[in-house]
Parts: structure tokens; sequence; C-alpha cells
């Protein structure tokens, strides 16, 4: 049975989330009434376990094992959650802090060790671009159509009459050495090496 | 004799007595008396122990007749604790010959060293001694209003208030808008109570009310009438009601209905919340009050069917409106609610199927005299529906652009009276309401439990959307105590919306200058001591045109704010003569100052400006705009704020700060609390009084600095009718400083609280520190 002592302990973990540099300052977690409209739109709860209302509940408690709990990393970040939310709180925000606490910690990190191709992009390119470990999901999704668009993309830009979208390899050197200064080169080095 | 004992002899020559207080120790332990009383000079000065005892009556009395005194000085506690007392031990003398020296609460409590105390001491007695020698003899104001009253709003509480004021003899006039009384009220069809779990029939209760409110020799019934226009005049209100015109002449018609059958215009039925169809000559029920039919302007095409077959030649399609000028002693605002608009919430897809429904469309669904008759049939197909599901808190209790954050109070009542009524006519339909917190306080609590015991199912959760398919709806939430997401499908979804204030209410609000919540209700001079008082005197509020409220509550307050309309008339009002007087021989009626008064105070009544005592605060915002000098305010004229300058800045030493503090009545509550609670403040601060900020002008503050101030603090509570007035005229005043080469940083002005004494007196101490910087800089 769980005991809310005589004794205070101190609520931490809340105070950290409205600390973080993500968090809103009008950000309403305290007057949350777990009324779960968030999750009742919330497509990652449809499909998973992932459940807006209860990670609320779960920060407001102190229960920092909301930080290792996989189901934080079902969020889609669509902020439908935020748009009905009547208590001005926004469930998308404190999942991407908690996500980034949990990054911090170390265990996170292996969750987005397969998005660093698209930091990868960033540095050979100078633009986001949909790495090419993501294709075989992607023709699952949207069908054999989608590596078309990949291989003949120059030629389909030509007929729209758009032009390249390759940066000039000065403008990928400038993108490449902010990155390098902004410590995102060293950051996403650090994340590799999760894997 | 009052006025007999007002000598008009020059100001020196006034023999001006004053009395300094020992309070048991509580003055003259901090205060050296001695010194006090040598350093004051007046033709009589002396100490004694507890002036404010019986005792005290007489030493005082005695000296007036014995030393032939013109004024009185009482030198001891607040005015706030015995100012009334001491104005009546100065009989033989006019109660306002009087000026008390806070010595205690702003002085010997706040001030702990002997020195700085009596220093200060002897600096607000100077003060009282100069302003006294200004005072002028005055008489208390009595009042009595006329005996009439205009009620705005014919709904339940307008009716309420209505047949409560008649019935005590005052005469009424219940204005409504629609062209029939009864308001929200007939439309909900059953009513939840308090003690009984039947529902009532609306119309029951209502029609012997609107019966006796017909029939009432006092109540004159206004329908399809609006307030236009309303002026202040010595307690009675001049209003302007504008009538649109029936066309159907109200004498005449015996409501045979024969017009509407041939009327060929159909247009939705606002009355069955647009779910039929009427004629555009109509009349919007059975039952209504006044019992005639009415031409809806908007629609008529003047064909003239309706002339043709009318008998009783009732019709007159050339009727104009009319403005019906009327003087009233009070009005009460009871112009009520409307329920949210639910193009806000599209996800609810509420207007996109016929079978989503508000509680009040589901209210005449259910109404014997509704659309189906009584029947629940869904509208779309006229089958009974299988489930129905309630979301409630819609546009209620919500944060989002539109919404409404408060909790609108009877949904949670209404969404289990329509359960219950389906499940004792329905019972094979199934209910569920879905919920975040069920309200249902006091006695409501059994018919919350009524409802479980017949089945209503309550899952806990905040829908999101309401989806379609195939005509069958899905509701989607998440049943937070199972902890899982979840889709409710339902063939009828009913809708619990939020109550917002009617535009009735704030339009009625704006012409009569009643001030209005952040929400835009109206709002109350003080929820708890004065719950249905507006700002301005005479003005009441009852029902939802004060905040969401069931009929329970609208009648009590209806009743409330029609026995406050009593106690004005029957016991009128004795209120302080502080307030402005004017000069006819400067005014020119340029009517600057009823432009600017709030309180619909100043008014011209044959040719002369003239000011209703009741309605004046004497805040002197009008002084400011008054080119002719014609304005002052009794009590606080400009000789008296500058003789009391003087006074707090006589003797001042060169090594000495002085500041002044100008507060209101509540700033000056609230620095009596620092001495109540015994904070010690910088000995620099000189209180005084003023009724507004508004009162002080650029000549006093720059009197004040000419004479050695070296800093002064003004402060406001916030939450007055002027107050807007007064940030603007602070601006100005700092304005002012800088063209007289005077550092702005000198005028200091703070919002205050009568609880936040702390505050203030923290402000005293920054504000002190601030000066000693300036003047080393």
């Amino acid at each position: 049975m769980k005991t809310i002592k005589l004794k205070k302990e101190s609520v931490q973990l809340v105070k950290d989330v409205l600390k973080d540099i993500k968090a809103s300052p009008d950000l309403g977690i305290y007057k949350c009434v777990q009324c779960g409209m968030c999750t009742s739109v919330c497509p990652g709860a449809r499909q998973t376990d992932y459940d807006p209302r209860d990670m609320i509940r779960r920060v407001l408690e102190d229960d920092e094992t909301v930080i290792d709990n996989d189901n934080i990393w079902n969020c889609f970040s669509c902020y439908t959650c935020n748009s009905v939310c009547p208590c001005g709180n926004n469930a998308s925000e404190i999942n991407q802090i908690l996500r980034q606490m949990s990054i911090d910690k170390g265990e996170g990190m292996k969750k987005i060790v397969s998005f660093t191709a698209y930091g990868d992009s960033f540095m050979e390119l100078g633009v986001g671009s949909i790495p090419s470990n993501f294709f075989d999901v992607m023709v699952k999704d949207i069908g054999p159509g989608y590596m078309d668009l990949k291989i003949n993309i120059e030629d389909i830009r030509t007929d729209l009459g758009l032009g390249s979208y390759i940066l000039p390899e000065k403008a990928i050197d400038e993108v490449e050495s902010i990155l390098d200064n902004s410590g995102f080169k060293d950051r996403l080095k650090k994340i590799k090496r999760c894997k | 004799m009052n006025q007999d004992s007002f000598k008009d002899i020059s100001n020196k020559d006034l023999k001006i007595g004053v009395f300094l207080c020992r309070c048991g120790g509580n003055i003259s332990d901090t205060v050296d008396m001695e010194k006090l009383r040598s350093s004051v000079d007046a033709e009589m000065v002396e100490e004694f122990e507890n002036l404010c005892s019986i005792n005290g009556r007489k030493i005082i009395r005695d000296s007036i007749i014995q030393k032939d005194l013109d004024r009185v000085v009482v030198a001891a506690c607040s005015p706030i604790t015995h100012e009334k007392t001491f104005q009546k031990y100065v009989n033989p003398l006019n109660p306002y010959l009087l000026e008390m020296a806070n010595i205690r609460e702003q002085c010997s409590w706040v001030n702990p060293d002997v020195e700085t105390a009596t220093e200060k001491a002897i600096s607000l007695v100077n003060a009282s001694i100069e302003k006294v020698k200004y005072a002028q003899p005055l008489d208390p104001v009595l009042r009595k209003t006329t005996k009439s009253a205009a009620v705005i709003g014919g709904g339940i509480s307008g009716i309420s208030a209505s047949l409560s004021l008649a019935r005590q003899g005052i005469k009424t006039c219940l204005i409504e808008e629609q062209p029939t009384i009864g308001g929200a009220m007939v439309k909900v069809g059953k009513l939840f109570s308090p003690e009984k779990l039947a529902e009532e029939c609306a119309m029951c209760l209502l029609n012997p009310l609107v019966n006796e409110a017909v029939e009432h020799k006092n109540i004159r019934i206004m329908t399809n009438t609006t307030l236009k226009a309303a002026e202040r005049r010595s307690g009675n209100f001049h209003l302007l009601i504008e009538s649109k015109p029936r066309k159907v002449i109200e004498d005449r018609c015996i409501s045979c209905g024969k017009c509407a059958e041939v009327c060929p215009v159909e247009v939705k039925d606002s009355w069955n919340e647009e779910m039929t169809f009427r004629k555009a000559i109509y009349k919007p029920f059975a039952q209504a009050v006044p019992d005639v039919y009415t031409i809806d302007l908007e629609n008529c095409k003047n064909c003239g069917k309706c002339q043709e077959i009318c008998r009783m030649n009732a019709i007159d399609l050339d009727m104009e409106g009319e403005v019906i000028p009327m003087t009233v002693g009070s009005v009460v605002i009871a112009t009520g609610h409307k329920t949210f608009d639910m193009n806000k919430r599209p996800e609810y897809s509420y207007g996109h199927h016929e079978d989503i429904v508000t509680q009040m469309e589901l209210a005449r669904i259910m109404g014997v005299n509704g659309p189906t008759k009584g029947k629940l049939l869904k509208p779309s197909n006229n089958k009974i529906p299988e489930r129905v599901v309630m979301v409630q808190c819609v546009g209620s209790r919500d944060e989002k652009p539109g919404g409404r954050k408060y909790c609108s109070k009877v949904c949670c009542m209404v969404a289990i009276k329509h359960a219950n009524v389906i499940k004792q006519h329905y019972p094979n339909t199934d209910v569920i309401i879905c919920y975040t917190d069920m309200r249902t306080p006091g006695m409501y609590e059994k018919y919350f439990k009524y409802a479980q015991s017949n089945g209503v199912r309550l899952i806990r959760g905040r829908p999101g959307e309401v989806a379609e398919k195939d005509g069958i709806f899905t509701v989607r939430l998440e049943d937070t105590l199972s902890r899982e997401p979840l889709e409710i499908e339902a063939d009828l979804v009913v809708l619990s919306t939020a109550m917002e204030p009617s535009d009735g209410t704030i339009n009625v609000s704006g012409l009569l200058d009643v001030g209005l919540t952040e929400e835009l209700f109206v709002k109350e001079k003080h929820s708890k001591i004065k719950p249905v008082a507006t700002e301005v005197e005479g003005v009441y509020v009852c029902g939802t045109a004060q905040g969401p409220k069931d009929i329970t509550d609208s009648i009590v307050q209806a009743n409330a704010a029609a026995a406050k309309i009593s106690e004005l008339i029957n016991g009128g009002v004795e209120l302080e003569p502080f307030v402005a007087s004017i000069d006819p021989s400067k005014c020119t009626l340029c009517k600057k100052c009823i432009d600017i008064c709030k309180y619909k105070a100043a008014y011209i009544q044959d040719g002369i400006l003239t000011v209703d005592p009741i309605s004046c605060t004497g805040c002197g915002a009008c002084i400011w705009e008054c080119e002719n000098n014609a304005i002052e305010i009794m009590g606080q004229t400009d000789e008296q704020i500058i003789a009391t300058i003087d006074g707090m800045l006589k003797d001042k030493k060169p090594d000495e700060n002085r500041i002044i503090a100008f507060l209101d009545s509540v700033g000056y509550v609230s620095a009596d609390n620092i001495g109540i609670n015994k904070i010690t403040v910088p000995s620099s601060v000189r209180i005084i009084k003023i009724p507004s900020m508004n009162r002080i002008m650029p000549k006093h503050i720059l009197h004040a600095f000419k004479m050695g101030a070296d800093g002064i603090i003004m402060g406001e509570y916030p939450y007055n009718p002027m107050y807007s007035r007064t940030k603007e005229k602070i601006a100005g005043l700092k304005e002012v400083l800088v063209k007289n080469n005077i550092n702005p940083d000198k005028l200091a002005f703070y919002k205050v609280y009568i609880p936040y004494f702390r505050g203030l007196a923290n402000k005293f101490k920054e504000f002190d520190g601030e000066i000693k910087c300036l003047d080393t800089t």
C-alpha cells in the first residue's frame, strides 16, 4: 500500500519539469484535473499503451520511473492533446522534457540512435532528408512509388520547373561549421556510440 | 442648532481646543506627552486618560462651553475606531467641526522611538489643527428614493423580483425583450429540486406567478421592449424604454390563431431551439403571456393575408415602435444568460448531425409542448434512441480560447435530470454521462444517488471528439478510472453547454454603468455582505445575469434584491456629507463632470448642475474636468488639503525626511492594520486620508514639495470604478513634476488592499530608503 507520509517528501520531478528550458512559462501542469481529454484524442494512445494523462499524473506524483518508461517514446508530437486540454496543460511538451531527461540519464540515448542519420544528412547535405535506413518503412507505408520518387527526384523537379535541392559546397561547409562549433557533431558521435 | 453654532469669524481668531489622549499608555508610553503639549499652539491643549470613556464626553463638552471653543481636535486613536464617538462628544458643536489626529495606530504603534514618535505626533496634531480651521458645519445626508422600480428581464428572476416588489406596494415595471415573459424556465419543461426526487413541471410552477404578475395592480409588464438609455438623478433613474412594434393590437387580439394559419412565411422556431417551424406571425407557445400574437419584423413580407382574415381588426401593419420615458427609484438587472456557442468546439460535430443536440434542445424534445410532444425521438428519424451519451463541461471549466473558465454549476444536475426522465419513460435506452467531476452539492446528492439507482451509467473522462459513421456516433474519451482509451457508440449525443452572460446583460450593464466581472457577468458590490447590490447605488442584480445558477438560487436572489430595494425606499439612507458641491455662479453647464462620473452622480436639473449625494463618493475626478473651479468636495476642500499638508510639514528640521502618504479609505485602514500589528515603519511617513487619488491635483503635490516634503506616496484600492482614471492621473502628475524640475521618482503610486498591510509597510520602508538615496545623489 502506498502511504502519503505526514513528513512531507519534497516533490522534485514536477519542479524539474517546470524549470526545464523547454517548459512554457504558463504550462498548466498543476491545474490538471485528470479528465483524460488528452488521451481521448491521442493517436499514440490509440495504437500503444502510451497514456498522456497517466504520464502527467506520474509527474505530479513524483514517480520518476515515468522517465524510464518505454511508453513515453510513443508520442508523435502532434500536439492534439495540447489543442484540446481545458486546463492549459501541454502533454506533448512535458513528454519532450521527460524524453530529454531520459536522454540525459543515458537510457534515452538508445531511443534516438536510429535518428542520428538525420544528423548525418545535415552534415553531408546541409539539409534534413529522410535517411536511407527508413526507406523500407516508407515503401511499406506509402508503396513502391516512394522509391520511384527517390530515384527520379532530379527529373521530377526539372519537369516541375524546380531547381536543384542540393546546396552549394560553400553553404554545406558553413552549416557543418555551425554544427561543429555548437557541439552538435560531438553529441551525434556520443549518441552513435550507444549502438 | 448645528448651524447656529457656526460663527462667521476669520480662521485666525478661531478658538481651537486640542484634547490629547494617553490611551492607558498606548500613546503616552511612546509619545512624550509633555513635549507634545508644549509644542502645539492652540487656545487650549490638555491631556487626558481614555478620552473615549463617558467621562471624556463631560470633559470635552465642559471645555467647549467654558472656553467658548469653535473647533476641536482630538489626538487619540484612529478615526476609524472612534470618530463617531467624538463627533457625538463635541455636541453642542456641529459634529463636522471635529478633526482627529491618529497618534496611536499611525504613530505610537509604528514608531517605537520616543523622539521620532513625538516629532511625528506633533506634526499629526498640527495638521489636524490646520485642517479644522477650514471645517464647515455640515449635516449628514438623508435620502429617500421613489417608491418605484424597473426590473429588466422577464425570466423567473425578473418575475420573482417584480412580484416581491409589487406585494410590498412598490410600482414595478417589468421590461422584457421577447414577445412573452417566462425566459429560459418555460423552455426547460421539467425542473429538479433540492429536496424532491420527482421532477416538477416548470410551467405549472411558473403559471401562477405569471398570472399574479399580469393581474397585479403594481406591475406593468412591457414585452417586446429594451432599455435604450439610463440617467441617474437625485437617487432616481430616468430610463428610456424602446418598444418594437408588435403590429398586433394587444387589446383586440383574442389569440384565435387564424392569422398564423394563413401566413405564408415559415421560419425556424427559436422557442423550440430551431427544431421546428413557425409562421412570421406567431405566439411562442400556447400559454404565452401576454396571450397575443406578434409579427416577426425580420421575416414578415407584409402580404396582408393576416390582416384580411383577422375578424377582430387586431392587425396593424403600419404600427410603429415607440420610445417610452420613465422615472424609477431602483433598477433590478435580471437579464439572464445564453448558452455556449457550439461553433467554437467543432470537435463535437454539433451542427453536422441532427442527433447531436444540446441539453436545452433535449429539454425541448422532452417537453410536452415541444416538437415531439414530449416523446424522446431522435430528430433525424423520429426513432427512440438506443443509447444517449451526455458530454459534460462543454465550454465550461475550459481555458481554451473562447472557453469559460468557470463551472456552469447547473449542468451536472441538468444531465442527471434528463437521464432520470429518460430512464423513467424509456428503461431500455442506455444513458451514459461522461464527466470530469460530478457536482451535486447539498441536498442534490440525493438526486444523484437516485440516478445511479435508476441505472444511469457514469464514466469518468472528458471526451475529446465525437465522430460519426453510418448514422452511429463514436464518442472518444479515456475511462480515467480503468485507465484505458474508450470509444462509446451512441445514436443520440447530448452536449451540456456552458452558461454565458447574455447580450442583454452586457448591454444593460453598460447603459447603467454597472461593473462587470472578468467573465462579463454583473459584478456584485461584495459577494458576501452585499450580494445583490452593484457598484451603482440603487441598481441590483439577480439570477443568471450575476453568474451561473439554478432556478432555486435565482429566486432567492430575486427576493433579496426586492428586499434591498424595500430597505432603500422605507429606511432611506444616511450618508456622510463629503460629496461634491457646485457653485452655480461659476458653472457653465459644460457637462464635462457628468461625462466623467462613473457613479452617475452629476446631472442638470432646472438649468442647474446638481449632485446626487447618494451616488457621489467625493472622489474628486470631476474637479479635474471643471475649467471654472465650480466644484468643491465638502470636507476635502483645497484649503483643507493644503492646510493639512502645511501642518504635516510644519517645523521640519533640515536633516529630517518627511514623506506625505495620501491614502484612500482602504489604504488608510491598511495603514491602521500596520499599527494594530505593531509593525515598525519609517517615522518619515505622514498619512493623509483622501477619498480617492483623483482628488489630488498637481497644485497639492507641488505645494507639498514646496513646503519641504521629500517624497509623496499615493495609494488606492484598484477595484473601484474610477481606478482607470487614477492611473492616467498619476502619469500626468509625474509629467508635471518633470516640468517643475522635481525628480518624478519622488512620487510613488501603490495599489492598496486591506489584508496586505505588511506589503504596504514594506513599500513605506522601500520608498523611505529610495528617497534617502535620491537626496544623497
